[in-house]
This record gives structure tokens, sequence and C-alpha cells, in this order.
């Protein structure tokens, strides 16, 4: 559903079903619509075999990587000899994208729900929900979700009366947005510095606490319920384009769009559509410039990229850009490309856990750099410098959100060149007075 | 084994080998930063990156495990392409005055700019600032540059993961993220122990040594001289660097970690940073002769001062200066800018008057020649010896001196002057260990090393040892077994830094000691926890033993020691469980009037439960001084010759008499005095010569030791300072640090190490060899030795254990003894299958707990126990004239439990004035949860309140040892 705005009858309203509907959120409401049921389902099955039907359905990753979801749960042991553990990646910080937000808002048993499927299908005794430290109103409903899930056995050392013991934490985190990378949420977790690892060793083999441990995101697992109701099948036939992307993705539209707001549709929906239909096109007078469809770390796409751009995996790598946490960010003909740039290279540079000698440098002179720009005193080797140190910052750190900073730049200047060089050569009046 | 071809050069690399560690072994450099050997690899500099054929990306070469059949290229236009980027990042915000300069690098980054042809941007092109973080303002010791900071993080790692404080972090994220002190900057709240782990592991010299630059500025550069040595200090005997410019000792460092030392290249804070006491004003630069000496007719003549005023001058008895006021303690924590309080400033003006050897203790003395020195020793000692036979002289060896030294003076006094009056300060340190070891399993000496303790126990049992502060590197090991995972029990009065970690704090009355391990023992019986196989085979008297444990039930144990009974099962379960337990005690069990019980309790436990003789299951006694085992080894003790050979067996008496070129009939077979008998009222002693000691303000009971001294005969003095003791003397001999001669040290794990000499003695001072040499050729005893080596030759020539001892093999990390033979590797471990007694069996010997000899009561409600702190050592001589650590703990302090100090009414640094029965001293307060209440601590380094006025010098019945540990005392505000 576009909440807050009504339902388009092109969306697939699976996830979002009971957005807006407060009733969806106790206990008693979430077992009423049906809630609870696919644990049940799943806790009388094997674990392989809920880790088969949604490997079968095809769902892939909704925190960015699109990895599927079915081979990753499959790399953890099968023969449990220590300790496994669950993450719910759900510190969404992502500029651009608020889904998961509206997932624990609205549907706070849907989440639990799937974590606990999760749980049972990785022997994970002890699942933690990482929650973002600014997000005060879910941290809330998450809570009272989660005692009265507790209190209704649902959780605890007898789920649903299976003799099974499946726990469950809130974790809040203090506001980096690096503690989204999933390593360093488990530090985080754990206490420590909210540095990302180097990989391997993988999660599966030594994650949280050194344990295996298997890192989903909110939207993922809040998808895991229904696939266990309705069928893998089901799952995988929820495709407009591409087999290889299934199912709903719930698209958090933001930017120069006349109805912004999470809309939820079928995979393989044109992002055309999206914008124009779906979320009124622009506002009066103006027309679309640049596109950012999956969230600050991704390509940006033309007014013709965008146009011609299916929402699926596939079809975003297709258009040049990727379909990453399907935060859809739209820029009009009044928006400042170069400045724009500039405030997300800020955010990076900001974020950086600082580890890696490129990111923390890179980040911080990229910015520099673009500033010097905006304030009237760049010349065309800023330009030069500028692709030069993305080059650099690509490919070489721990984690990628280095490259993340640098994709917006290097698609920046190659589609918005005569932007900065307008800057440059003094045809546009400095925007910075610092620089 | 995995084959991997690395720049087309094939290499086989074991599982879990890096690529860097490959690369390395095969010649191939691979730049780094921000790794380290020991350190956890954290990967986050990125220089070290390489390409793997078919591998997407770069991949660090310090982290990626060597995979079968991987082409690597270190060389790789990438890779060298990202070696640039990486430097040209980091260069863009540290300063360029060096490179601009043109000067050499000034470390390994600079270097490796140069390597790769990296040059700054110009300086109007940088828009980013320097990079910043936590100074170290004004600390005496270390300090920081952070503008050279290149976020490594080796520092933060050193810190947390080898010496187990974590002072240090990485704070903020971004661009402005930096290395911290502490949350407040304030090392001292961290915890801070100053040991310069930090200043080791930074490549950028970002954190450095204070006092070396402040002093020595741009001459550090070109030391000319790097020697090996073995730090002055405690028993862990670290391996340390001496870097030498003109003569002086300029720094010091520790060597590598990837080579084998006792100290895997760690050091605390006193080998690091105490090291110019070497070259203090005040070492004495030629022999010394009291005013009053006269040479007449070939014969010196005493024309002096008769009785009492002979040996006094004209300055305070040490008991008159502990009853004067004195300054008072600065406070502690410092906050953020230490600059902002008064400290230094205090400390300075104090320390300028307090340390120096005051001028006036010169006065009784004039200069003299060696020519003169050497003449009147020999004549006096020759002379008492003839007038009152050899048990007229005594000689008191050194724990700070050579094994060499030590074997020369005892071979002195043994041959030519026939005395087995021959003792250290052993004495006060683990003579009960001596004894009770040698009556139960006839050793003298630890059976394992700190090695395996760190690495194999399962268990880590330690019974009045305060590792972390008197064993600093030792306990650092200790914290990195417990954060492995090993079970940490320490039983301890106080709550030091070991204790208040510890699984288990068994926190005792003091000198109830027996109880609780006879305890423990009978909770092991009564659970059929012991180990029976062991008893079976390898002890005798194990009846005795159940037998008399039997009425030591934890209750009864938990009434005497005041430890929970349920603590004393949980402690005795988790010893008896091991499966690998090493036992790890020092002084607060050695310096009890029943210290000798004490040590057989704690080895009846170690027997009963079988930890000992196994790679992880070790006896240690910790020794304190960085050659009191070798002192001991050497014969420096009243009944053996060296190796522990007794002196009442004729066999031994002939075998050395023979190799000392004497008549066996002249050399005595009774075991001599003791330490604590010979300066004792009505010891026949009237000559004493004394190498390297200060008994004055080691002995308890100070007073009656002063006046003692103030009465002998004669008096000879061989040190590095006028001591407090040495200013009684007749004759002063200036003798050389240890950085100013060669020789070798025996640390707490038996291994022997060999010391380069860095420097020459200040003045006419001497290597302390060549002074005994000296005066054994005066005296008449043949000793023709050249240099120390020399010397270790007749050694191991006499000494079994050491007969495959030689200079060319201790290099490196030096031999454990026994070394029987030339090819024999040295031995970690003891008594795997037999113990040296007879029959190859331990003497088990039943033990009872009987009080200490003071008790706390109405008129004396306190009880003091005396010991070292972390930043001093033993009676202050080096410590108190290194800069670094004089201002850190400049002043004699108390510690209280603050319920007392409420009811006493005092603060941290009032002034109080402790009494015992024998005396007084006036000291400063620093209130502390480290000592329970109606307890208190005094540190013994401080002459102005030498604890050791007040101690008792009732002394223990089979090893003599006077019990330090336990006076009563009453406490006022002053
Ligand atoms: C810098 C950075 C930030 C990230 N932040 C998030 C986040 O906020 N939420 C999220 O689900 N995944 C985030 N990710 C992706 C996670 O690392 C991880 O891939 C994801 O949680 C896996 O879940 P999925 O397989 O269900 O997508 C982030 C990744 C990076 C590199
Ligand atoms: S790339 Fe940046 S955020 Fe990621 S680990 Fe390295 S420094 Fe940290
Ligand atoms: S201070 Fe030195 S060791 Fe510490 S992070 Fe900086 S460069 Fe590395
Ligand atoms: S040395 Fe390998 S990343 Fe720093």
């Amino acid at each position: 559903m576009g909440y807050p705005h009504k339902s388009d009858p092109k969306e697939n309203v699976v996830l979002s079903e009971y957005f807006g509907d407060a009733g969806a959120r106790t206990y008693d409401g979430w077992v009423e619509r049906g809630g609870y049921k696919a644990l049940k389902t799943a806790l009388g099955m094997e674990p392989n075999a809920v880790t088969d039907i949604v490997k079968q359905s095809g769902l892939r990753g909704r925190g960015g990587a699109g990895f599927p979801t079915g081979l990753k749960w499959s790399f953890m042991p099968k023969e449990k000899t220590r300790a496994h553990y669950l993450c719910c990646n759900a510190d969404e910080s992502e500029p651009g994208t608020f889904k998961d937000r509206e997932i624990m808002r609205w549907t706070p048993h849907a989440l639990i729900e799937g974590c606990a499927i999760g749980q049972y299908a990785i022997g994970a005794e002890v699942c933690y929900i990482y929650i973002r430290g600014e997000f005060t109103e879910p941290i809330k409903v998450m809570q009272a979700a989660l005692d009265a899930a507790y209190a209704n056995g649902v959780l605890g050392d007898n789920a649903m009366g299976s003799g099974k013991k499946l726990d469950m934490y809130i974790h809040r985190g203090a506001g980096a947005y690096i503690c989204g990378e999933e390593t360093a949420l488990m530090n985080s977790i754990e206490g420590r510095r909210g540095n990302p690892r180097i990989k391997p060793p993988f999660p599966a083999a030594a994650g949280l606490f050194g344990m295996p441990t298997t890192i989903n995101n909110v939207e993922t697992l809040a998808a895991v319920p229904h696939i266990i109701n309705r069928g893998a099948e089901w799952y995988s036939g929820l495709s407009l384009a591409s087999e290889k992307s299934s199912g709903t993705k719930l698209l958090s539209v933001c930017g120069n769009v006349r109805k912004p707001g999470n809309y939820e549709v079928t995979m393989g929906f044109p992002l055309k559509e999206l914008i124009y239909d779906l979320c009124g096109g622009m506002p009066e007078g103006r027309t679309l410039k640049a596109v950012i469809p999956g969230g600050s770390s991704v390509p940006i796409l033309t007014r013709e990229e965008a146009e011609g751009c299916i929402l699926d995996y596939e079809g975003c790598v297709a258009a040049g850009t990727m379909l990453g946490s399907g935060g859809v960010i739209v820029f009009d003909d009044s928006v400042d490309m170069v400045y724009q740039i500039m405030r997300l290279a800020k955010f990076y540079a900001h974020e950086s856990c600082a580890q890696c000698t490129q990111c923390r440098e890179g980040t911080a002179w990229t910015v520099r750099i673009l500033e010097r720009i905006l304030a009237g005193k760049g010349t065309q080797d800023d330009i030069d410098l500028l692709l030069d140190l993305a080059d650099q910052m690509t490919g070489k750190t721990i984690c990628v959100l280095s490259d993340s900073c640098a994709v917006p730049v290097v698609s920046g200047i190659t589609k918005f060149r005569d932007e900065f060089d307008a800057y440059i050569s003094g045809a546009r009046e400095p925007v910075l007075t610092h620089g | 084994m995995n084959r991997a071809t690395i720049d087309g050069k094939t290499i086989t690399a074991p599982e879990g080998h890096t690529i860097l560690d490959a690369a390395t072994e095969s010649g191939i450099e691979i730049p780094t930063l921000c790794w380290y050997p020991g350190l956890s690899v954290v990967g986050n500099c990125r220089i070290c990156l390489v390409s793997v054929d078919g591998a997407e990306k770069l991949i660090p070469a310090c982290a990626a495990p060597i995979e079968d059949g991987m082409k690597i290229e270190t060389r790789s236009p990438a890779a060298v392409d990202n070696r640039r980027s990486v430097l040209s990042l980091l260069l863009e915000r540290y300063p360029t005055t060096n490179l601009d300069a043109g000067a050499e690098p000034a470390n390994i980054f600079e270097s490796y700019l140069a390597d790769y042809g990296v040059k700054p941007t110009t300086a109007n092109q940088r828009e980013l600032p320097l990079r910043s973080g936590d100074e170290r303002p004004d600390d005496p010791m270390i300090r920081h540059d952070m503008s050279t900071c290149i976020l490594c993080t080796r520092c933060v790692r050193a810190c947390e993961e080898t010496q187990v404080v974590g002072v240090l972090d990485t704070a903020e994220r971004g661009g402005v993220t930096q290395i911290i002190v502490g949350t407040d900057g304030d090392p001292d709240k961290a915890s801070c122990t100053w040991c310069g782990e930090c200043v080791r592991v930074c490549p950028t010299n970002a954190i450095f040594e204070f006092l070396p630059r402040e002093r020595f500025g741009e001459e550090l550069k070109a030391t000319d001289k790097v020697a090996r040595s073995v730090c002055p200090f405690c028993g862990v005997g670290c391996q340390i660097d001496l870097h030498a410019k003109d003569d002086t000792i300029v720094r010091v460092t520790s060597p590598a970690p990837t080579e084998i030392t006792p100290n895997d290249g760690s050091t605390c804070v006193k080998g690091r940073f105490g090291y110019d006491f070497t070259s203090h004003e005040d070492r004495l630069n030629k022999p010394l002769i009291r005013k009053g000496w006269e040479k007449e007719n070939d014969r010196w003549e005493w024309r002096g001062g008769t009785d009492s005023l002979r040996r006094t001058g004209p300055w305070q008895t040490i008991e008159g200066e502990g009853a004067t006021m004195k300054p008072a303690a600065p406070p502690r924590r410092q906050g953020k800018r230490l600059k902002d309080l008064p400290l230094l400033e205090r400390t300075a003006e104090v320390s300028a008057n307090r340390v120096a050897t005051p001028i006036d203790w010169y006065e009784p003395f004039r200069e003299a020649t060696w020519e003169e020195a050497f003449e009147l020793t020999a004549q006096e000692l020759t002379r008492i010896h003839e007038d009152d036979g050899p048990d007229g002289l005594a000689v008191f060896a050194s724990a700070k001196c050579t094994n060499e030294e030590n074997y020369l003076l005892q071979r002195l006094f043994r041959a030519r002057f026939g005395t087995n009056n021959i003792d250290h300060c052993t004495r006060m340190c683990h003579a009960t260990s001596v004894s009770a070891m040698s009556d139960t399993l006839a050793t003298a000496a630890a059976s394992g090393s700190m090695r395996e303790v760190e690495h194999a126990s399962d268990v880590i049992f330690i019974a009045g040892a305060n590792t972390a502060e008197t064993h600093p590197v030792f306990g650092a090991a200790l914290k990195r077994a417990h954060e492995r995972g090993a079970k940490l029990v320490v039983a301890d009065p106080r709550k030091v830094e070991l204790a208040a970690r510890a699984d288990v704090h068994l926190q005792m009355t003091p000198g109830t000691d027996v109880a609780l391990f006879n305890g423990m023992l009978n909770h092991v019986f009564a659970m059929q926890l012991e180990d029976t196989d062991f008893i079976t085979k390898r002890v005798k008297n194990i009846d005795a033993i159940r037998q008399s444990v039997e009425p030591y039930t934890p209750e009864r144990a938990s009434a005497i020691t005041g430890i929970p009974a349920e603590l004393i099962r949980e402690a005795a379960e988790i010893y008896a469980g091991g499966p690998n337990t090493s036992t790890l005690w020092a002084m607060g069990l050695t310096q009890h009037l029943r210290g000798h019980d004490m040590v057989i309790s704690l080895l009846n436990l170690i027997l009963c439960c079988g930890m000992i003789g196994r790679w992880g299951a070790a006896m240690m006694p910790v020794r304190g001084q960085n050659n009191v085992q070798g002192a001991s080894d050497m014969g420096a003790i009243p009944f053996v010759y060296p190796d522990y050979q007794p002196v009442a067996d004729p066999a031994n008496r002939e075998k050395f008499s023979r190799a000392w070129g004497v008549d066996p009939e002249t050399m005595s077979l009774t075991p001599g005095m003791k330490v604590t008998e010979i300066a004792k009222k009505g010891s026949p002693v009237r000559a004493l010569y004394i190498m390297g000691e200060n008994p004055i303000i080691s002995d308890p009971d100070i007073a009656r030791a002063e006046e003692w001294f103030s009465k002998v005969d004669f008096l000879a003095v061989q040190d590095l300072f006028l001591t407090e003791t040495a200013r009684y003397a007749d004759v002063v001999l200036p003798g050389a640090a240890f950085s100013e001669k060669s020789g070798t040290y025996v640390n707490t794990e038996r291994r022997i190490q060999v010391t380069e000499k860095a420097v020459n003695p200040p003045g006419e001072a001497l290597a302390d060899w060549e002074i005994v040499t000296e005066i054994s050729k005066r005296c008449g005893l043949e000793s023709p030795f050249e240099s120390p080596d020399e010397i270790m030759e007749e050694i191991n020539s006499l000494a079994p254990s050491w007969t495959g001892v030689s200079y060319e093999r201790l290099k490196g990390a030096g031999l454990q003894y026994p070394v029987p033979a030339m090819d024999h590797p040295g031995t970690s471990f003891l008594f795997p299958e037999t113990f040296p007694t007879d029959d190859g069996l331990a003497n088990l010997h039943p033990v009872e707990y009987a009080p200490p000899d003071e008790l706390p009561d109405d008129e004396f409600p306190y009880v003091m126990s005396t010991g070292r702190q972390l930043y001093h050592w033993h009676t202050g001589t080096m410590t108190r004239r290194s800069a670094g650590l004089d201002q850190r703990e400049p002043t004699p302090t108390i510690e209280i439990n603050p319920e007392d100090a409420a009811e006493l009414g005092v603060k941290d640094g009032d002034l109080v004035k402790v009494t015992s029965k024998r005396n007084s001293i006036v000291i400063s307060t620093r209130t502390s949860f480290r000592v329970a209440p109606k307890q208190v601590f005094v540190p013994f380094h401080f002459r102005e309140a030498a604890a050791n006025l007040l101690t008792n010098p009732v002394l223990e019945s089979h090893a003599k040892m006077p019990e330090l540990k336990i006076t009563a005392v009453r406490i006022e505000p002053v």
C-alpha cells in the first residue's frame, strides 16, 4: 500500500497490507489477521525443509546486496556444535530508505514471526534485532510486540509448545550508519566499536561472538511468513520481468514527486510507472532530471535511463545501476546535481568508520574538492582528482562504504559533467563561500 | 601444506599462514603499517594489498591465508598503484617538515614514501588539517604528537591485547577519527601503567618517549651503539636494547616480538624508562675513604674519632628522618591537563632535594685512589681475619650483580678467609621458599617457565604475589592467559589488580595461609580430587598429610582466614580440576614468621593434586630481583657452594678447594650466618663487605640495624651511589651499573642470559668483577681472570647444572639450566619423572597453622604489610634517581581503606603518624579499596618514611626470614 497514501491498484500489497492499521500491532490483532500460523507450520517441519522452501521461493536479500536468502541460510553449519545466532538488520540508515521503519511500526509481529522462522531454520536459539537508534517509535512498538510474543508463549523456552527454545532481543543502535554493515553490526552488539571486520571469515563461519551467524534485513525476514503460508511457488511466481527476481518489493520514494511514500510492487515493475503513476509525477512545472533507484549507494540514472529502468535486480543492472535497498530518490530539473553529490559524499565521509585509509581520507578529500568546486574555486584538474580518488576508493577497502561514496561521484561526473564545468568556468554562481 | 607462487617463486606454506607470512619467509618484502607481530590482524591500512590471480579485487596480504594454487603478484601495477595511493592519502594530512628538509626518513612510513617515490602535494594545495588526538601534556615519560598519527591502531591493540590494559582507543568516526587516552585524556584514570608498549609499536613516533627526546634531541637519531642487555629490575629478566651515544645511554628499546625473549619484546615502565639512574649526577666515580684513615709506615691506621662518633656524619639517621614532617603526596588523579595542577612544580621542588645524595653525606669522606682503597680493604679484611678468625668476617653479595661477580665474591670469602658467612637479600625474599622446596623436593628454583603459564596452564593459582605490579611483564602474560580462558585464583589479603580480575579472590586475614591451603587440601581429599596416581608414584608420607589436614575443614579454615568456606571449596575444586594448574607465589607467602610452613603447605597442595612436572603445571616462586636466582645459584648463600653443593659435605670442600688452589683444611664445613643474623646485636662479625646492597633500608627494625652498623669494626661497600648503608662505610668502592659491564643473570625461570656492555662506567668506577678480582689478588687468592667469560669457564667446570653454558651459547634466548652438556638445549620444565631427592620422591611434611608473631590489639589496631610499588624498586637507590619513575611516585604513601581513613578523619595526601612497637614514621595517606579495613600497606622504597623502621625483626626458624609482612601499628593524624 502506498502508505501514507491510499493503495494504488497497480501495487501488490503483501508486506504492507496492514500499514496504517493499528489493530495489526497487537498480538491478538495479528493472530486475527492470520499471524503466527506460518511459525506454527515451520516448527512442525524439519529446519532444512524450511530453508528449502525459502530457497525455492527465490527470495533475495532486501538489505541491498540481493543475496539469495535460502542459500545464505544453508551456509550455516548443519552439525550444531556451538551457539548459532540470527541477527535482524533493522539499522536502516541508507539515505532515502524508510521501508523497514514502516514494517516495524505497523506489523512488528510479522518481523518477529519471520525472525523466529529464520532462527528455527538455522538452529539459532537467539536472535538479535538491531534497530537504528533514532527509530524511537518503532523500537517501542517492537518491544511491546516482543513482550506480547513472550507473554503468549510464541517465544521462550518452549516456543509455541514446540519444545524449541527461541529467544529474541532488541538491540538499539547509537546512530552510526556503518553499524548497518553486517560485521560492524555484530561488533556493535558485542559492545565493541562498530567497525566492519575483514572477511573471511564470513559470518556463517564466525560471526556474532565468533559463532556461526546469519544476518538478514527486516524486509527479507518479514517476507518469510508469507512464503511459508502461501508456498514457494506463489512467491517465485511474483515476477513481471526476470525470473531471477521474485516477490514483492517495498520502494521508499522521496524527493521531487507529488506523493512520496512507500509503495509495494511486484518485482519487475517499471520505474517510470512508479514515478509518474503511483507517485503522481513531478511537481507542477518541473521535469524529471535524475533518479537514484536503490538508496544513495547506487549509480545515478539520467531521465532517459530512469524512464527505461525495470525495477528488479537484473533490470537495474541493465540500466547501469542497482536495486539496492529500494530507496528511490527523485530529482527534478531544479536540482543542483553538484551540490547533491557533495551532500551524499559528505554523508559517507561523516559515516566512515575510518579504519581504511582510502575510505577515511578519500571520502574527506572528496568532500573538500566538491566544496571547492561549489565555491567557484575548482579547476578541471579537480575533476580528474575526483575520478582518480574514486578509483582509489573502489574495491580496496574492508567494506563497501568507500565504494558507495565513489559511486555517485563517478556517475554524477559522467552524467552531469556540464554542471561541474559551469561551476569551474564561472558560468554558475558559487553556492558556497568556503571551500 | 599449501603450494602457491609469489612473484613467480614457488613456495609452500602451512595451513593458516597468510600471504604476508609466506612472503616474509621467502624474503619477499610487502610493506605493512597496521600489521604488527603478535597483535590481532585488523587490515585497516590497506597498504599490503596484492594481486591474486583470479581474484576480482586486491587482497590484503596480512589477513588472507595462503590457499593451494594461489598465484600472487606482490608488485603488480595495481598493487603498486594502491600502495602509492595509500601513502599519498596518508601523507595529505601528515606534517612534511622532515620531508621538505630532505632529511633521512624519520620512520617506516617516511621510508615507504621514499621507496615509492610519493611526494607531498604543495603546501597551498593542502586543505585538510593535520591529524590530531589526545596528547599527554606534561607527561613525564610518554608524549604524543598526533599530527604524525596514521591511525593504524597498533597502539590501541598493543595496549589492549599485549598489556591487557586498554587505555587507548579510537574515538569518533570519519575524518575527525582520533586516538584517545581514556575517556577524558587522563592516563592515570584510565589505569595506564606507563609501560610504553604504545611507544614500541607506533610506526611514526606519534607516541614517543619524552625523556630521551627532551634530553638528547637531535642526537637521538645518531646513536653510536646498541647493546643487548637484561633489565636491571625484577626477576622476569626482560631483554632490552641499550642505545648509546657518546658513552651515555640515551634510549631503551625492547627486542622484536619475533625474537625469543622472556618478555616477548615487552617491558614495563621501569625497564623502558628507568635507565637514567646510570647517568645520574650522584654516581660515584672515585673511591671514597672515611676521613681518619691515615697511612703510616706502610700500614693504614684509624686516627679519627672513636666509639659512637666514629661512623656518624652530618646527616639525620633514618629513624630521625622517619619522624620528620615532610611534604604531602601530590594528588594521584590529575585530570586532563596535568599542567593545570601544581603537581610538577611541587614534585620538582621536592625531588631536587630528596633524590640527590645530600652534599653533607660526602663530608665524612675523602676521595681516594684505587690503590689506597684496595690496600686499605685488603689490609683490614686480612687483619680482622687474623685477629678474630674466619667468622669475624662476613659478606653480603648482591642480587643485582652478575653471576660472575657473586661467584667471585663467595670464592674470595670461602677460599681465602674460610668463612661461609655469605648471604644476600634472598634472605628477605625467597629464603623460606628455598628452605621449604629443599625440604620437600631438594630443589631451589622454579620448576617451570613463564611461557607455559601463559600458554598452557588451565588454572593459575597465585598466592601472595602482586605480579601485575612487581613483575609487570609476567603480570601482563597472566592477564593474557586469563583472557585466553585460563582460570585465575588469587589468594591475597589485598585486592591488587590480578585479585580484582580473578575468578576467585581469596581475601584472607594476613598470615593465615597455612589454614587456607590445608583447608583447600581437606576439600580436595573430601571430594577425592587428589591425583592418586601421582601420589602413589611420586610422594612419600601421604598418610600424615591426610591426617594433618583432616581438622582443616573449609569451615574451620574459613573461621581462621576470614574467607567464606564456599570460596575455599570453589578454589580447591578449580585448583585440583586443572587439568594443568600452575602455582605462583612470592613475598606475600614467604616474608612471615611461618613462611617456611606456608610454602610447605602450598607444596603439599601442589603435590597432592599432581600439579608439577608437566608442561602447563609449573611451580613458580616468582623471584624478585633480576639476579636473585643467580646469586643463590652461585653459592652466595651460607650453606652451599655454587649449584647448591652443600658446604658441609667434605667431598665438596675437597673439590672446590682444589679448584681454588687452597688447602681444604682452611675452608669451613659449617654453614655460615645469614644476613639477618650477621647485622644483629651480639653477632661475632666485625668486618663486613657489601656488594650492591642497602640493608639499612631493607632490614627490619632499621633503628637497630643503624646501631649495629655504627659499631662494626670495618665496613667496605661497593655501590653505584653513596647509599644509606654506604654512608657508614670505611671504604666506598664505586662499581658499575648493569649497562657498564658484561656478565650473566638468571631470571625467575632459571634462564641464564648474557648482557653486553654498552658504555663505560663513570670516572674511575670499575666493573664489580674487576674490583673483586683485585681484592682477591691483594688478599692472596689466585684470581687469574681477565674477563667475565673466563669466570664463567671456572663456574661451569664446578657447577654440574651449568656444564653446557658458554657465552657463545647464551646469545639470543639464553639457556634454562640444568644444561648438563654443551649440546644440551637447556630445561624448560623440571621433574617430569622424579625429584632430585635421594629416592626421587617428594617428602611431604604436615604443617599446622600458627598465628603470626604480632597480632593487632587495642594499642596497635592495624595490620601493616610492606612491599613494592610499580614505579619503584627496593630501597629506591635506582628508581628514585630515574626522573620519570620518580615523578610518578615521588613521595612515600600509606594505603588506608577509605572506611578507616574516615574514622581517622584523614583524606588523601594528609600526613599521618604510623607507630609500631619499635618506631614511628610520618607518611602521607592514600586511600584505597585495595586494602581491607584495618589493614594498611606501606612501600619500603622511601628513606624518608622507611617502612622497615616499623617492621618486626622476629625470624622464621628455618630460613631466618623476618616477618616483614605483618606488623601491628597504630595510626594517628598529625
Ligand atoms: C555501509 C553499509 C550499511 C548497510 N546498512 C544496512 C542497513 O541499514 N540495513 C540492512 O538491512 N542492510 C544494510 N547493509 C547491508 C548488510 O551488510 C547486509 O548485507 C544485509 O543486512 C544482509 O541482509 P539481506 O541478505 O537480508 O539483505 C549495509 C551495508 C553496508 C556496507
Ligand atoms: S570502507 Fe570505510 S566504512 Fe568500510 S571498513 Fe573501511 S573505513 Fe570503515
Ligand atoms: S599513534 Fe601511532 S600506533 Fe597509534 S594509531 Fe597513530 S600511528 Fe598508529
Ligand atoms: S598491513 Fe595489511 S592492511 Fe595494514
